[in-house]
């Protein structure tokens, strides 16, 4: 509670916000930004440990091979960043995309913010990416990690969480005598577990970037909505009652409820402004690398949620090729015989609206073969490998063409 | 960098000493059975075989400890099946093999094991070639990975077939630095002698 006191003067509403949930009408927020104290240092015991401690993972991070180091992308990402936040604050952040396919951003005390690249893959449009980064810049701002400090979790428990989003890391390390949990967390990020007050501080505060960005705040809500919804496709997908994953407070940091959706919804209503979403540029900027963030997601083991994200892609700017040969891929990996039909039908799709990728020649051979038709298949094979005679795959695909 | 992921992986190697003793002593020469299943190999220098088990078809080799090197073998994995013991059946499923699997089927299914059960997140299939054991054909492949928990990069080099709708492989993988190419020929003498 010292926390609301502390705040409170800065955010109103949150005190009451916190304690009452979204039931309860608030204050407006307020127009303006608390003043932002730059290159703000250190200032007790506690908070020195926990800045040296972030330094030492940004030097592990900055070598990591999971990170994405494209420089138009982090530059792209950074640019809306700073959009929400303004340069001001903007300027206090080192970005780093790291290459994990689930939905997470974090923001160390020394201003190390990871963006993982599952949060790129599931936000719709620029606004949507600009209210999460703006949130986890809030705690920044608020130096959440210094009051969360005691309450951090381990390895162990972050494990646990990508764990149940992927499949199985509860018990990741297999180093022998299994050895429980030692997952990389100067790369993924410290996990920090928010108290449900701060949590809705970072989110008022977020709104009140949001509002002073070129951006449309619905988004902020819009972002959980579309998370949940995903969750409960995957549980659907699995057999499990919808609803599971984000009540049972599996989503670790940020956990999505309904009504955290649906204050964020109020709050941004009151703002009484609507923004840009940015979602074409959005799309474009991220075109390049979406192969590559599809196939990490296609190959998670989550049919429910990667159709759902497929589809919810889809809705943006149709069916692209891009589009076609992941669900393709998704549905020949399952490879129900049903599914190997659709796959097939998929990949000619993707051919017939001009997908270049000689794969998906490969992908249709292979899903045509193990359903059975060779003949079609092997035609399909063999367009491959006119297209890729260097394939490296080659002498395998040759064998089952039978030449 | 690389000071800090070999210490790691030596760190790690040292808790795996500690539970070495349960482990068992494999001979150089002729084993059959391996993995309770039908696959044979003549293996050169001693290794160890883990008594901690991934899986019910799954046996594990190793010299240094597993983290450092590694050979898996999978003894035939039944349709409908995954390759290693589910850790959460629920929530966190593993792929299955299906009985209709081709061979460029088998890198696939490993990576998206891999992907799930021990979160890697880099996962690169370098090469893929044809190889006949016992007059049948399989998928000889190389690839290279980075699992969440120590960013080392690993190699590795599989053999696997499917064998009256059952998957038969064997994996070894170790750290790219220095270990991968201690015990490469060894691996290959045995996967010469392979029998599925
Ligand atoms: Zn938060």
């Amino acid at each position: 509670m010292s926390f609301c006191r502390r705040f409170s003067a800065v955010l109103p509403g949150i005190a009451a916000l916190a304690l009452a949930g979204a039931a309860h009408a608030v204050e407006p927020a307020a127009p303006v930004l608390p003043t932002y104290t730059a290159a703000y240092q250190p200032q007790t015991k506690d908070e020195r440990g926990i800045w040296m401690e972030a330094d030492e993972d940004e030097r592990v991070l900055r070598d990591s091979v999971l990170l994405m180091r494209d420089e138009g992308l982090n530059a792209y990402v950074r640019q809306v960043l700073c959009r929400e936040v303004g340069e001001d604050r903007c300027r206090s952040v080192r970005l780093y995309i790291v290459e994990v396919p689930q939905f997470n951003a974090s923001m160390a005390p020394n201003g190390t913010m990871r963006v993982w690249t599952g949060l790129l893959l599931r936000v719709q449009n620029e606004a949507e990416l600009a209210s999460v980064l703006g949130h986890e810049f809030a705690h920044f701002e608020l130096r959440h990690s210094l009051a969360g400090i005691k309450a951090r979790r381990d390895a162990a428990s972050l494990a646990a969480w990508i764990g149940v989003l992927s499949a199985g890391a509860a018990n990741i390390g297999t180093g022998g005598a299994g050895n429980g949990s030692t997952l990389q967390l100067a790369v993924l990020g410290n996990y920090f577990k928010f108290s449900r007050e701060q949590e809705t501080a970072a989110d008022l505060l977020g709104l009140q970037y949001m509002a002073k960005s070129p951006y449309d705040p619905a988004a902020a809500s819009q972002i959980w909505q579309s998370i949940m919804a995903e969750a409960d496709a995957r549980s659907v997908a699995r057999g499990l009652k919808p609803g599971r994953e984000y009540k049972a407070a599996f989503f670790g940091t940020h956990p999505p409820s309904p009504e955290r959706a649906a204050y964020l919804k109020a709050e941004a209503d009151k703002l009484g402004k609507r923004g840009e979403l940015r979602a074409q540029e959005y799309r474009e900027a991220i075109r390049p690398f979406l192969p590559r963030l599809l196939a990490a997601q296609i190959r998670s083991n989550d049919f429910g949620g990667s159709e759902y994200l497929l589809q919810t892609l889809s809705a943006t700017e149709g069916w692209t090729g891009d589009l076609l040969f992941a669900r393709g891929e998704l549905f020949r990996q399952r490879g129900n015989p049903r599914d190997l039909v659709t796959a097939a039908d998929l990949f000619r799709d993707a051919i017939a609206k001009g997908y270049a990728n000689p794969e998906a020649h490969r992908e249709l051979g292979l899903s045509l073969m193990r359903g059975g038709q060779e003949a079609d298949g092997k035609a399909a094979l063999r367009e491959y490998l006119k297209l890729k005679p260097d394939a490296n795959d080659g002498n395998v695909i040759k064998m089952l063409v039978g030449s | 960098m690389m000071k800090n992921a070999f210490a790691a992986v030596c760190a790690v190697s040292l808790l795996s000493a500690g539970a070495a003793s349960a482990n068992s002593l494999v001979a150089p020469g002729a084993h059959s059975g391996v993995a309770k299943s039908s696959i044979a190999t003549t293996s050169t220098g001693e290794w160890n075989k883990l008594s901690r088990t991934d899986g019910p078809g799954v046996e594990v080799w190793t010299r240094d400890g597993d983290s450092l090197n590694k050979v898996s073998f999978f003894g035939g994995i039944g349709g409908g099946l995954p390759i290693y013991r589910e850790r959460n059946k629920k929530e966190a499923p593993l792929p299955k093999v299906t009985a209709n699997m081709l061979l460029p089927d088998i890198p696939v299914l490993l990576e998206s094991t891999y992907r799930s059960q021990y979160q890697v997140n880099k996962f690169s299939l370098e090469s893929q070639d044809i190889v006949t054991i016992e007059g049948k054909q399989a998928i000889r492949f190389t690839y290279s990975f980075v699992r969440s928990d120590d960013e080392v990069e690993r190699k590795g080099e599989a053999i696997g077939s499917i064998v009256k709708g059952k998957l038969f492989m064997v994996t070894y993988e170790a750290p790219a630095i220095y270990f991968f190419d201690k015990d490469l020929q060894d691996f290959r003498k045995m996967a010469e002698t392979l029998k599925f």
